[in-house]
């Protein structure tokens, strides 16, 4: 087994560095503008407030383009100033690394889907209780159509004043999502064991999308510029028995790149990893959350002793804010949560903190509070530790 | 040969706007009700029309499997969000708080039996115990074998009450019973529930087994008192049943409910027959490998139209 060493040490050479896993709640007047709805005095006042805080430069342009009908120009102007609105949120936070908030982007699904070949969707599945998504169905051979995350990338390079980190959502997490008709269909002639020939065919789809879809999206990326790259794989422990394919996807996905790469997972056992996860040949960070299942007393990062057990010394990213409760994680609770992950692993150049995923389901309050509290939490943890 | 569903349908695009809406306090709850109405409705009347022996409620405003019981049960509060098995579906987790029982609570919201069902007979598709018991948290009970008796033991009442009101086919979700891999000890004590839910029960059973492969406990469930066991042979190949003496019925679970490819008929016909000539059973039924509702709701429908195509043909 590969003992795994290699990582990237921050650029900006403090310990503790503050990411962002990816999402942030779209802007109530960008889903107005975006669905032609006349944009609302409460949602002018959001703009207003948080333009106000986050030092945003451009609130007034903004309000130039609100004012006018949507058309293809306008509506690409406006998304490019979401970007610049998320950015700007992200770094008066105080973040070391920060995105656009997938301003740009439907979801993580559905927008790499939608911009790939291959996928029909037919319409709605339950995710729980009254919450839906859209469910794609793979019916051809997979393919790349466009680069669907380069001109975002293109433009938060050029605007941010701070480190960059690109989410992307991984081929492991594209398949498990999608319904595999394409690749099942040329092997259905075998019955008698349909379960192994599923499998079978889940492999071939997530490789096709590493290899057609993924990768050359990554080589978009890395040729436009990018340093960092997530690859976020939210649903890589659902079938404990494919946890390989991840790992080969990812491998297929980032073999030779020079970029810096990490994965996101999250709401899993992470014991079902190991080994298997060792295999990742090019990636420097695992980001991981914990504070969603967390009790106040750092028990939930107990799991960080896997990395020790397992030799696995790559950098951590500590989820340690909640993005599914509105409580706001004191900057004292994020201390000890560091404190206690440096207790663990040993080496505090190795952690760098975040929440838990991405915080696209908060307001845009509890979102700032949190990661404004992580910033904060992170210094404190600075100041004792250095 | 009958062929029949097996718990949960999709919403219709039109209820999931609906419910959607309702979420965000712009739908009433009767607007709401009204809406599940139209969707029980159009798929009685989708089964009836297909023939089916036994028509079912499609579950419609059941927000999991467990979750119509933390009402129904005294005992039971609801916990988190929790995967439900290996899907990209979640599930709030029951958490047993105090003794759970059966108190005589009203069943017509979650099980429906009014509609006109054209001579067809109702199937009402309930948690097994073993699988209630093991995605609950246990707060209550000092022993696991206390409380899946406990849950055997209401499921009883429970179901008793729904045979008054017009069920005769009874048919218990046990994906558990394949994906974790219960003891020999475990397997007793699921054995000795289901002689407590199906003693005297006087209608029609079933076990129906998903997400795993049945070929692992087999040995186990084959002899337990329901009339029928249900097999998903997306996750069971078939040569792992053939060394057994299957007296009863096998609910052949060849339409693949967790993904959207359409079966064929020629292969479900020689996968059927397959199940008939290796394993011997005493019947075959066809049915989904579990329930629909992973699927978008036309292409359930479609489905649900091969599933009525091949009972007859292969007949």
């Amino acid at each position: 087994m590969q003992k795994q060493r290699k990582r990237l040490r921050d650029h900006t050479n403090k310990l503790f560095p503050v990411q962002e896993i990816g999402s942030l709640p779209k802007p109530p007047w960008l889903i107005s503008y975006l669905r032609g709805r006349a944009v609302e005095k409460p949602e002018l006042e959001h703009l207003a407030k948080w333009s106000k805080i986050s030092g945003f430069e451009a609130e007034k342009d903004i309000r130039a383009v609100l004012s006018q009908p949507k058309t293809a120009e306008t509506e690409k102007r406006i998304r490019n100033f979401a970007s610049l609105f998320a950015i700007r949120f992200l770094e008066s936070a105080g973040l070391d690394y920060v995105y656009d908030g997938e301003a740009n982007r439907i979801e993580m699904y559905e927008h790499p889907i939608r911009h790939s070949e291959g996928f029909e969707f037919y319409g709605h599945v339950r995710s729980f209780d009254d919450r839906y998504y859209r469910k794609a169905a793979c019916v051809r051979k997979v393919g790349f159509r466009d680069a669907y995350h380069l001109d975002e990338f293109t433009y938060a390079k050029q605007a941010a004043k701070r480190k960059i980190k690109v989410p992307v959502t991984g081929p492991y997490t594209l398949a498990e999502w999608s319904f595999n008709e394409f690749y099942q269909r040329r092997l259905a002639d075998d019955y008698h064991d349909l379960s192994k020939l599923k499998s079978e065919a889940k492999r071939e789809l997530v490789l096709d999308i590493a290899t057609q879809i993924i990768r050359p999206n990554l080589q978009a990326l890395v040729d436009a510029g990018a340093e960092w790259i997530q690859i976020d794989e939210p649903a890589v422990t659902t079938k404990p028995g494919e946890i390989p394919f991840f790992v080969e996807a990812f491998n297929e996905s980032t073999a030779g790149l020079s970029c810096k790469f990490s994965v996101h997972i999250c709401y899993s056992d992470y014991r079902v990893l190991y080994p298997d996860i060792l295999e990742l040949k090019n990636c420097s960070q695992l980001a991981l959350e914990f504070a969603n299942r967390d009790d106040d007393t750092a028990a939930a990062y107990a799991q960080l002793q896997l990395l020790n057990e397992f030799e696995d010394e790559r950098e951590v990213g500590l989820g340690v804010a909640d993005v599914h409760v509105d409580d706001v994680e004191e900057p004292s609770l994020i201390c000890g949560r560091i404190k206690y992950a440096v207790k663990t692993l040993g080496d505090p150049k190795r952690i760098y903190v975040n929440p838990d995923c991405g915080l696209r389901t908060r307001s845009w309050d509890i979102a700032y509070s949190k990661l404004s509290n992580i910033a904060e939490g992170a210094e404190m943890a600075r100041r004792e530790i250095s | 040969m009958e062929g029949h569903l097996t718990g949960a349908f999709p919403r219709s695009e039109a209820l999931v706007e609906a419910s959607r809406a309702a979420a965000r306090g712009r739908v009433s709850p009767d607007e709401l009700e009204a809406a599940y109405a139209r969707d029980v409705e159009a798929l009685v009347n989708l089964q009836t029309q297909a023939k089916v022996e036994f028509v079912v409620d499609g579950q419609l405003n059941w927000k999991d499997l467990f979750r119509p019981f933390s009402e129904l049960l005294t005992g039971i509060r609801l916990g988190g969000l929790t995967r439900w098995f290996d899907n990209n579906t979640f599930y709030r987790k029951p958490i047993i708080v105090d003794k759970v029982r059966y108190a005589g609570a009203s069943l017509d919201t979650y099980f429906r039996c009014s509609l006109p069902h054209n001579g067809a007979r109702w199937k009402a598709v309930l948690p097994g115990p073993y699988t209630f018991a093991v995605m609950s948290q246990n707060t209550a009970y000092s022993s696991f074998g206390d409380l899946i008796d406990a849950l055997a033991h209401s499921l009883k009442d429970v179901i008793s009450e729904l045979k008054k009101a017009g069920f005769e086919y009874f048919q218990f979700n046990e994906p558990s019973i394949c994906f974790s891999e219960p003891s020999k000890n475990e397997l007793q004590l699921i054995k000795q529930a289901y002689e407590v839910l199906v003693k005297g029960i006087g209608a029609k059973t079933a076990l129906h087994t998903y997400f795993g492969d049945a070929g692992k406990v087999i040995d186990s469930i084959i002899d337990f008192s329901t009339d029928c066991i249900g097999i998903d042979f997306y996750a069971t190949s078939i040569a792992s049943l053939v060394e057994h003496d299957f007296t009863k019925e096998i609910g052949c679970g060849c339409i693949d409910a967790r993904n959207s490819l359409l079966e064929t008929p020629d292969v479900l016909r020689k996968l059927i027959r397959k199940v008939e000539d290796d394993v011997a059973p005493k019947a075959v039924y066809v049915t989904p490998n579990c329930d629909l509702e992973f699927l978008p709701q036309n292409i359930a429908v479609k489905k649900f139209h091969i599933l009525a195509e091949a009972k007859e043909t292969v007949a």
